[in-house]
Order: structure tokens, then sequence, then C-alpha cells
């Protein structure tokens, strides 16, 4: 469902960030992809290509059998709708509780409130966080926060879940807790995209590894291992 | 659509009280500005009651021939009141003129005995004209003097008011033109200033925006918030520069009072109370909407 052809991406004086990278995911139904490299390989460009918050230098990326560059900015925040992000920095409203933040992305497309109070207390559950409903970001540890932006990218029923080094800030507890949240939402039928560069993770997870170098895919293995 | 408004007015209503520090500022900055507005207002109004005060006093006499008997003065007077440029006029009889005259220098018995050598009554009798407007005083003597009256009319003091008539005339134009000038520049400055602090709490708000629009709203869900948050701020400052307004007139009311000579300030704030509050809510909402409109523009594109 999710092509990259041929994509390069170069920033402005003279930096490449990808180089002619071709690989797909989800032909067979929902996969668990890590996209594993140094810092600077060009693992968050490629995320950022998929969600069009860049354009490629070159080459075509089609998801679900539309090329991305062809949608309109109007339909844009339908398209990244389908796809639920999390981030190293978490990226959640500072002005909302844990309840307001998971609850605003289903009200920004249109849930009723009935799906509201029904849907926002069970991903609270899936991630653990019954008891932080009320709680604002501020107050929450890392491992929490990062579960709360979960839970946000849940809420939408997405097809596709990107994470962009979601355990970065975290200790060694909560990034077990992290991965195992994520190894479970791939188990509901997401599909799963996760950027790390955390050896320990992959080597544990044993799924498909993409291995980027300086922007090339150097590696695209079904149960790979961190190898650099 | 209901719905979308129900979220987008509760979304403002938390970010405003939750977000603190900047929206202090941004209402800060609107109570000022809108008080300024408020008090331009108030000025015009004190301004307009000095004018009329100097208006007041001021009037031109016509001294009438010696002769001229009490029938001739008030067949004069009903002519001069019949004009529409003539507010009022008093006649002022021989006597009057005396009695005047005697109780003006009371403190001078030189004068006083001088008048008695001279025995009979050197005065003559006046008609006061007192009309609308400074400048009309022209237009009146031209029918004074065109008309039969003319050979009644011993002589018209205008000739010596006249400069003073004309300064005062041109000075107040130039306070009316001056005073708008200067609350235009000011009411402009009060309002960049305005657009100026919001911009800057938007700014402070682009990385929410960016989370905003990663989590898929839509636009008008990242603005809506903000129009709200701008009319919040707006209508809270609005309501606290009225009643700041209010108790500053109220203490200042009794020293206003004096320098002006009669204009009371907390009268007049409580006569126009309703049509000043509604000026100030408008204004407020309308500047914090504005510039929440045009602060957010920019990160809306694409
Ligand atoms: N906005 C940008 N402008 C210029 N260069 C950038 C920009 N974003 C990333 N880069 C460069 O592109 C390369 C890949 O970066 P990135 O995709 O962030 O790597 P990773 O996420 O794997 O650490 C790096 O050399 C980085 O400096
Ligand atoms: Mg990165």
């Amino acid at each position: 469902m999710i092509f990259f052809e041929n994509i390069s991406k170069m920033y402005k004086p003279d930096t490449v960030a990808l180089k002619n990278v071709s690989f797909q995911i989800g032909a067979n139904g929902n996969e668990f992809v890590s996209i594993v490299g140094k810092s600077g390989a060009g693992k968050t460009t490629l995320i950022r290509l998929l969600l069009r918050e860049e354009e490629p230098t070159s080459g075509k990326i089609i998801y679900g059998g539309k090329n991305i560059a062809e949608i309109k900015n109007k339909d844009l925040s339908i398209f990244r709708q389908k796809i639920g992000c999390v981030f190293q920095d978490y990226r959640l409203l500072p002005n909302k509780t844990v309840f307001e933040n998971v609850a605003y992305a289903m009200e920004v497309m249109g849930a009723t409130d009935y799906e509201i109070l029904r849907d926002v207390p069970r991903l609270l559950e899936i991630v653990g966080l019954e008891d932080r409903a009320k709680h604002f970001p501020l107050g929450l540890s890392g491992g929490e926060k990062q579960r709360t932006a979960i839970a946000r990218a849940l809420a939408v029923r997405p097809e596709v879940i990107i994470a962009d080094e979601p355990t970065g800030n975290l200790d060694p507890y909560h990034t077990r807790d992290i991965i195992n949240l994520l190894e479970k939402i791939y188990d509901l039928g997401a599909t799963v995209i996760l950027a790390t560069h955390d050896k320990a993770i992959i080597n544990s997870l044993s799924r498909r590894v993409i291995t980027l170098d300086n922007g090339e895919i150097i590696r695209d293995e079904e149960k790979g291992r961190f190898i650099l | 659509m209901f719905t979308f408004l129900r979220r987008v007015i509760r979304f403002g209503w938390h970010n405003f009280w939750r977000a603190g520090g900047l929206n202090v500022a941004t209402v800060f900055v609107l109570i000022v500005t809108i008080s300024l507005i408020t008090t331009l207002f108030i000025s015009e109004g004190a301004v307009k009651h000095i004018i009329a005060q100097i208006k007041e006093k001021i009037d031109i006499s016509v001294y009438v021939a010696p002769e001229t008997s009490n029938e001739e003065m008030e067949i004069i007077k009903d002519r001069l009141v019949e004009m529409p440029e003539v507010q009022a006029v008093s006649i002022v009889s021989k006597e009057d003129a005396l009695e005047q005259f005697r109780e003006r220098h009371k403190n001078d018995p030189v004068l006083l005995e001088s008048l008695d050598i001279v025995g009979t009554n050197p005065f003559y009798a006046s008609l006061n004209i007192r009309a609308n407007d400074p400048e009309q005083y022209a237009a009146i003597l031209e029918v004074l003097n065109s008309s039969s009256l003319d050979d009644i009319i011993y002589k018209v003091d205008y000739v010596e008011k006249k400069t003073v008539i004309e300064k005062l005339s041109g000075f107040i134009t130039n306070v009316n033109t001056g005073g708008l000038l200067m609350a235009l520049a000011l009411g402009v400055v009060a309002v960049l200033v305005a657009f100026n602090t919001i911009r800057v709490a938007i700014y402070d708000a682009s990385k929410e925006i960016s989370i905003m629009r990663l989590v898929g709203a839509p636009n008008r869900f990242i603005r809506g918030p903000f129009i709200v948050q701008g009319m919040i701020a707006g209508a809270i400052a609005a309501l606290a520069s009225f009643f700041i307004l209010l108790l500053v007139s109220y203490f200042l009311a009794p020293k206003i009072d004096a320098m002006t000579n009669g204009f009371n300030v907390f009268s007049w704030f409580k006569a126009r109370a309703f049509g000043l509050f509604f000026v100030q809510l408008a204004s407020g909402i309308a500047l914090g909407v504005i510039s929440s409109l045009i602060a957010i523009r920019k990160y809306l594109t694409a």
C-alpha cells in the first residue's frame, strides 16, 4: 500500500538527505517495519516525505494507489488523518488534558460526542493511562506523555502508525513499554513504521528492518538485526 | 456545524484560561488601547464643554441713541430674536447700565464721585446679543446695519471685540481638527501595539499550530479557537477598562470639574455608560479578532 519509487531529497546547500530510495510496505497485509540508521541517515526526512510535510526532489510516493503529490491542499488534513504519528518530543497540546489531547484528534475529524466518550476511555485503557485522564502533559513522565501521544495517534483508527524515535527520551523500562504497545497495535491490524537508532529494540523485535546510511538503503531484511 | 462551533468555543476558552502569561499581556495591552480610545471620547466631551462655556461668555452690545424709547428697544429685540443666528437678546436700560457701573466700581470712590458730579446718567441703553456661534456675529451686524435701524444705533462694540471673536473661532476650529488628528494618531498607535502583542502570542503558539495540523485538524479548527480567544480577551479588556474608567472618572470628577469650569466627567460617563461600553466592547472584540486573523494567516498556508 505504500511505495517509495526512486525518492531523492536534497536540502538547499547541497545536503543530500535521501538518495534514490525505493521500497514497499504492506504488500501482504499490515506490517511492522523498522527503519534504522545513525542520526542524520535520513529517517526523519523519509517520514516527513510520507506525511507530505516535504516534497521529494525527485521520485514518487504512492499511498493506497495514489500519488500523494497530487493530493490537494484542502484534502491534506483528511490524508493525514489516515496516518497516526508519534514523535520523540511527544508533541502534545500543553493546554489540554490527556483525555482532551486524545479526544482532539477525533473532534477535528468530526467524530460525535458519543463516539468520543466511547472510544477515548478505551484508548486510554489500551495505553494504561485511565487514571491520568485529567492530568495536563506538564505533570506527566516521559513514558506517560508518549503513551498519550500513541493513544491520540490511535484515536482516528489509522491504517498506519508512524513512530519517529518514540523512545529517544525514555529510559529502558519505559522504552520496553512503548515498543510492546506498538506491537499490540500491529496485532490489532495496523501497519507500524518505527524509526529508531536503538540497537536493543531492533534486536529484540526480529521483524523487517530497513537500514539507511547516508540517505541510501543499504539493507532491507525480514527478521533483520541492527548492523551498521 | 453546531458541534463545530461548540468545540471551537470550548478550545478557545480552554486555551485562553490555561495559557496564562501571554493572554494576560494581550488583555493588558487591549485594556490600555480601549481605555485610550475611550479617553479620547471623554476629552472630546470635555473640550466641547469648555468651548460651549467660552461661547456663552461672548456677546456684542448694540448701544442705542439716547432718545430711543423702551418700546423701540422691544421692537428691535423682537426682530433680532427672530433671526436664526441669534440665541438670546437682553435689554440693558440706561438705569441698568448705571447700576452695573456702580456695582463694578463700588471700591473706587473717586470714580463714583465723578459720576455724582456729572449729575445725569451718562450711559447708553444697549441690547446684548448672543449668537449661536461666534462666527455669526458678522452676519448679525450686517442685518443691523442695512436695516432701517441704522439711525437708532449709536455704536456697536463689535469692532473692539472683533479680533477676540475671530481668534476664538479659529481656536475652536483648531481644537476640533487638532483633537481629531491626535485622536486618530493615538488610536492608530494603540491598535498597532495591540496587533503586535497578539501576533507575538500566536507566534508563541506556532508549535501548537503545527501539532494541530499534524493531527489532521482542518484550518477552520485551528483558526476558530484563536478567534474565540481574541474575542474573550477583547471582551474581558472592555469590561475591565469600563470599570477602571468609571472608577477613575468618579475620583477625578471634582478635579476635572474645577479645571474645566463645570465639566463633570462622572455624570458625563454615567449618561453615556451604555453607548461607551458598547464602543469598548466592539473595539475590543474587533481588535482581538482581526489581529488574531491576521497573525494566524501565515501559519495556515498549505
Ligand atoms: N530542514 C532541513 N534543512 C537542511 N538540511 C536538513 C533538514 N532536515 C534534515 N536535514 C539534513 O538531512 C539529513 C538527514 O536528516 P534526518 O532525516 O533528520 O536524519 P535522521 O532522522 O535519520 O537523524 C541530515 O544531514 C540533516 O542535516
Ligand atoms: Mg530523526
